[in-house]
């Protein structure tokens, strides 16, 4: 099945994609309010089609309202500009017309307001913070080679968290950006922590032992958590709800979280991608990446940075949701194999599946009492993270 | 070819390396013996960069330390005593990574000597002598040119990078590119290393099911296709029995029978020093004992004192035992 | 070597210990441990004396059947308790206490309590509502209404109780809740001399049986009683003018979106306020307080909706954030703006100010000019 380049092949990528777009489907269909699966689709056509046709009607108006500017520039004659105004008007109205005739009205009423407002936006943000973390911790287990590596299990999460629990509490905010504080400070925490982690590390154990690691992580996150119970303790009336950092939760996620979500995807997501081979060396031995050329310090540096990025954005949308990272990519190495150029973008879509699937649990089992997404993915991966052990112990 | 002067290495207080220098010429196999604590692991370190020192470490008059890593990866390959491996990559997976820092530069590919001597035959069920042959060597001056050329823009592909003979092959290798996402070069040199160390038939395999001398196999295969000039070599035998260690040196003779190529060593054999090395250096505590012809250096005026103990006479008392 | 470093090592972790021990945080006292231990025992030793010549009174009391008998019974009682007879004058009554916890255990007091210690909010706001505020010698420290309660000294509650904290502020009495205290943090405190008292309201009733108890324990219970009057007449009120009939439905949010849903079930004060008012809890299915379904929210669509979320004088305030909500806008109270914010708790407390949160809530759905 592994083809020779290790790169996927076009039915492997055509599976992945429609598995995870089935997922998907399935988590937008299925929620705590029943919605027969016709009303869903044809809400979901209506809001597309409402949304194509604003776009529509937006770029007509750019276009003939940019026209009417450059004749009314050019124009010398009043009587002429007011001409080609009307003339405009005329045309966009007429457009709008045509527009208005084929596109649905905007679709109103409870089911539009549960699938467009709140469960798309949702489902959106749950399946990319999956895809989001699923990566990091892949892109983490190669690049320190250790497979229990991941941003919950070094502590990278609660570093994120910590920071944006600093960011609310002091208040640090960008002015016109009402969430990138916290975004921001979470991003620098979770560099902070996986940089301090790892000089302690290799302060210890250079060959970064499976153990010194996670040992260092744990004893960091606890660290992490009484730093935050003490900001906590200062600012109590700010932070009623820590347990929305150690948890997680995508409730009320929003499209706009899924437009941050996707960007820092295409950007972290996509360096992550193009290191692909230098991951495959270091998952092989550090030194060993550095014998056959490869810029280990660059590398690292740029992963590690990206990993931070890709967290920390998870962290300030969702809270520090634990072992999504750390299972996704070793159920993945089952199914295809440890060369990261398969690996990491069938993690990507591995862990939306995982995430999306969690999410549909902690929504529907007792419903309507929601549970956090977190103690799904916890139970879930308690459990993965015990047999994985085992197995690697039980190896060497 | 390696020129390594003044190096002195510290870790705090301590002193590992303490100014050595000497130099590697084409074609030699530079054996670097010594006590445990000498400092010849952290010297092979220093060479590739592993380690902070001061001192200079200059390949073909360049200085390694302002060199890109893939350039030094060109110049100077390593070969661990150990190696953990924790994902089942497969076994041509790792190899092919030899070939990372050859990206972008085909025109040096180089042929295996060793294909022509058909080392095969030592390994039981590896692909036949001949399908490792893939054309005569070049001529050493074009190859140096067009070497340098590319070594100093590595990722330029243009006409000029490439050696007129090589050209149709070049362009099937582009076109083959685009499916498997590696040249037609990378894959022969792959290929070539594989059947070299006779891991052709197990190239599927997952190397956390090899033994300790396949997985070194494995390895030097991967150096070998990564095609440095310079072959730095940690104890590569250390943890093999009697069997690998003799392939494995034997292999590394016959690699370096291809001019412009050398062999750094770190090894504890005395008897194997001297039976391959064309060279020795002696350590003792971070400096330089002795350097020389192995009949210079490994006489007992320079052991004894270092090995505190007299070490010919144990070796004649070892080899005794064997009737010779 | 090695042996030599590791035991410097314990060395040095022992005396960080005790360096520990000692700057612990009694405070200003700068006792040791040791001496705080021998403290607490001398204290214990004397009130088990101290309850056992009370109860030997009150046998010979009641088999002697004297009046006589009664009055010196109650001054070997009083002289028993020291320094407390002076401290009579604070209270109304005088004389030993007697009352049941809401745990059940009997509990008996031989003056009123002068020196009080409480952990739970509710119970700070219960001994000011009785007028015995300036008993209160230590508080927890989320206790903040009346604001007078914020200038005593706060020790911390909950899991992190720390008791050494408390025993330096020399209470008789500690007042705790059995919801967010351990059995273990009582033991501890009762070995140490302190009478430990649970108030556990779970309901209105609750409530009611916790503030003629803590009248009691002080030594009033007629300020108590009228606290409790006072309640009633106004739930009483409130439920009489109330009109509705269970037709309007209403959504208390506890926690806002950002962090998950949050509300508050069935059995909880808020929905036994709203039952009284005549209107529906929406989510009375749910049992206690519970992370609930957004679109559960919209799917219900409820008439009135009430945040007890804090506002910090930055970006929306809870209504408005609330009035935003993408999917919302078909919800009837958003619709009608008819979003109640509750920021001081008065509608989750079991306290006296339950009444007020009533009135408030009784304002905002059958607007104020129905008063």
């Amino acid at each position: 099945m592994r083809s020779r380049s290790g790169r996927f092949s076009f039915i492997e990528f055509v599976i992945f994609v429609a598995v995870t777009f089935a997922v998907f489907c399935l988590c937008v269909c299925i929620g705590s309010v029943s919605i027969p699966l016709t009303d869903t689709l044809s809400v979901i056509w209506d809001g597309v089609r409402y949304h194509l046709g604003r776009l529509g009607m937006a770029v007509i108006q750019v276009v003939s309202g940019s026209g009417a500017e450059a004749v009314g520039g050019a124009g010398t004659v009043p009587g002429g500009v007011s001409a080609t105004v009307e003339s405009t008007g005329a045309v966009i109205s007429g457009g709008n017309g045509v527009l208005a005739s084929w596109l649905a009205a905007k679709p109103e009423g409870l089911q539009a307001s549960i699938i467009l407002s709140v469960r798309l936006p949702r489902v959106l943000c749950v399946a990319m913070t999956g895809a989001a973390l699923a990566l990091a911790g892949g892109a983490m287990q190669g690049l320190l080679k250790n497979p229990l590596a991941d941003g919950s299990t070094l502590g990278v999460s609660s570093g994120a968290a910590l920071g944006a629990v600093i960011a609310i509490a002091f208040g640090v905010r960008f002015p016109g950006l009402p969430f990138a504080g916290t975004m921001v400070m979470a991003i620098l925490f979770a560099f902070l922590s996986l940089v301090l982690i790892l000089t302690l590390a290799y302060r210890l154990d250079y060959s970064l032992a499976t153990n010194t690691i996670i040992l260092i992580g744990v004893i960091f996150s606890m660290f992490v958590s009484s730093l935050m119970n003490i900001i906590v303790t200062f600012a109590a009336d700010r932070i009623q709800h820590i347990t929305f950092w150690t948890m997680g939760s995508l409730q009320g996620a929003s499209y706009q979280n899924a437009l941050v979500l996707l960007g820092v995807l295409m950007l972290c997501g996509g360096m992550i991608l193009r290191r692909a081979q230098e991951l495959n060396a270091f998952a092989i031995g550090e030194d060993n990446a550095r014998h056959i050329g490869v810029d280990v310090r660059r590398v690292k540096l740029v992963i590690l940075i990206m990993v931070s990025g890709l967290i920390g954005v998870c962290v300030s949308i969702g809270g520090s949701i634990g072992f999504v990272g750390l299972v996704t990519p070793h159920i993945v190495r089952m199914l295809v194999g440890p060369n990261h150029r398969r690996l990491l973008p069938a993690s990507l879509f591995g862990g939306a599946v995982f995430l999306m699937l969690a999410d549909l649990a902690a929504r529907t089992l007792l419903n309507p009492i929601e549970l956090p997404i977190g103690v799904v993915t916890s139970l879930v991966g308690a459990v993965v993270f015990v047999v994985i052990f085992y197995r690697s112990r039980r190896r060497s | 070819m390696l020129q390594v002067n003044d190096l002195t290495v510290r870790y705090g207080d301590l002193t590992i390396v303490d100014h050595l220098s000497f130099t590697v010429e084409e074609g030699q196999w530079l054996m670097i013996v010594g006590p445990n604590g000498a400092g010849k692991s952290t010297t092979l370190d220093a060479i590739t960069q592993g380690t902070a020192y001061a001192g200079q470490v200059l390949f073909e008059g360049e200085d390694m330390k302002k060199k890109k890593a893939a350039e030094r990866a060109r110049c100077v390959g390593v070969l661990m005593q150990n190696h953990f491996a924790e994902y089942a990559f497969s076994v041509e997976e790792v190899v092919a990574l030899g070939r990372y820092s050859c990206a972008g530069v085909r025109s040096r590919a180089r042929w295996y000597a060793g294909s022509e001597i058909g080392f095969e035959g030592e390994f039981a069920g590896t692909a036949g002598g001949t399908d490792v042959r893939i054309g005569k060597k070049p001529d050493i001056g074009t190859k140096k040119k067009f070497g340098a050329f590319t070594e100093k823009r590595p990722g330029v592909r243009t006409k000029e990078n490439v050696g007129l003979a090589q050209k149709s092959r070049r362009e099937s290798g582009l076109h083959a590119e685009k499916h498997t996402g590696r040249s037609n070069e990378d894959e022969q040199a792959v290929e070539n290393a594989l059947a070299l160390t006779g891991m052709s038939s197990q190239r599927k395999q997952s190397i956390l099911t090899l033994s300790g001398g396949e997985l070194q196999r494995t390895f030097l295969a991967q150096v070998f296709a990564q095609d440095p000039k310079l072959l730095l070599l940690d104890e590569p035998t250390n943890h093999l029995d009697l069997v690998y260690q003799k392939q494995v040196f034997e292999l590394i003779e016959k690699w370096l029978q291809t001019p412009g190529r050398a062999v750094i060593s770190v090894v504890h054999d005395l008897s194997l020093a001297k039976a391959y090395g064309t060279k020795v250096l002696l350590m003792n505590r971070g400096r330089k004992v002795a350097c020389g012809p192995a009949v210079e250096v490994l006489v007992p005026e320079h052991l004894d004192p270092v090995y505190q103990m007299n070490v010919s006479g144990w070796m004649r008392q070892m080899l005794g035992q064997w009737g010779g | 070597m090695k042996n030599r470093k590791f035991l410097t090592a314990v060395i040095a972790v022992m005396l960080s210990c005790a360096l520990a021990a000692c700057g612990g945080q009694t405070g200003t006292q700068q006792t040791t441990i040791a001496a705080a231990a021998e403290a607490a025992a001398e204290t214990a030793a004397s009130a088990q004396i101290t309850a056992e010549e009370v109860t030997k009174a009150a046998a010979e009391e009641t088999v002697a059947e004297n009046a006589e008998a009664k009055t010196e019974a109650s001054e070997e009682a009083s002289e028993a308790g020291g320094a407390s007879a002076e401290s009579s004058a604070a209270g109304e009554v005088s004389g030993p206490v007697t009352i049941t916890d809401m745990l059940g255990r009997e509990i008996t007091l031989e003056q009123p309590a002068t020196r009080v210690v409480a952990l739970t909010p509710s119970d700070c706001e219960i001994l000011f509502a009785i007028g015995a505020g300036d008993t209160l010698v230590g508080r927890g420290e989320y206790c903040d209404y009346p604001a007078a309660v914020l200038d005593i000294p706060a020790v911390q509650s909950g899991a992190e109780t720390n008791i050494e904290e408390i025993l330096a502020l020399e209470p008789q009495l500690l007042i705790m809740s059995a919801m967010s205290q351990t059995e273990e943090q009582a033991a501890q405190l009762e070995a140490a001399g302190v009478q430990v008292v649970i108030s556990d309201a779970q309901d209105i009733a609750g409530v009611y049986t916790a503030i003629e108890m803590i009248g009691k324990l002080m030594g009033r219970d007629e300020s108590a009683a009228e606290v409790i009057d006072n309640m009633k007449a106004i739930f009483a009120e409130i439920e009489e003018k109330s009109t509705g009939d269970g037709s309007k439905t209403i959504y208390f949010e506890v926690s806002p979106l950002e962090y998950g849903l949050y509300t508050a079930g069935a059995h909880t004060f808020m929905d036994e306020v709203a039952n009284m008012l005549g209107v529906k809890n929406c989510f009375a299915d749910v049992e206690g307080w519970g992370a609930i379904s957004e679109e559960q929210v919209l799917k219900r669509n409820p008439d009135y909706i009430m945040t007890i979320t804090m506002y910090y004088g930055e970006g929306p305030t809870p209504e408005e954030e609330i009035l935003g909500r993408a999917g919302w806008e078909n919800v009837t109270a958003v619709k009608n703006k008819a979003i109640l914010n509750l920021v001081d708790n008065e509608l989750s407390r079991p306290a006296p100010r339950l009444a007020d949160g009533a009135r408030k809530l009784y304002d905002f759905v059958y607007g104020e000019d129905a008063e």
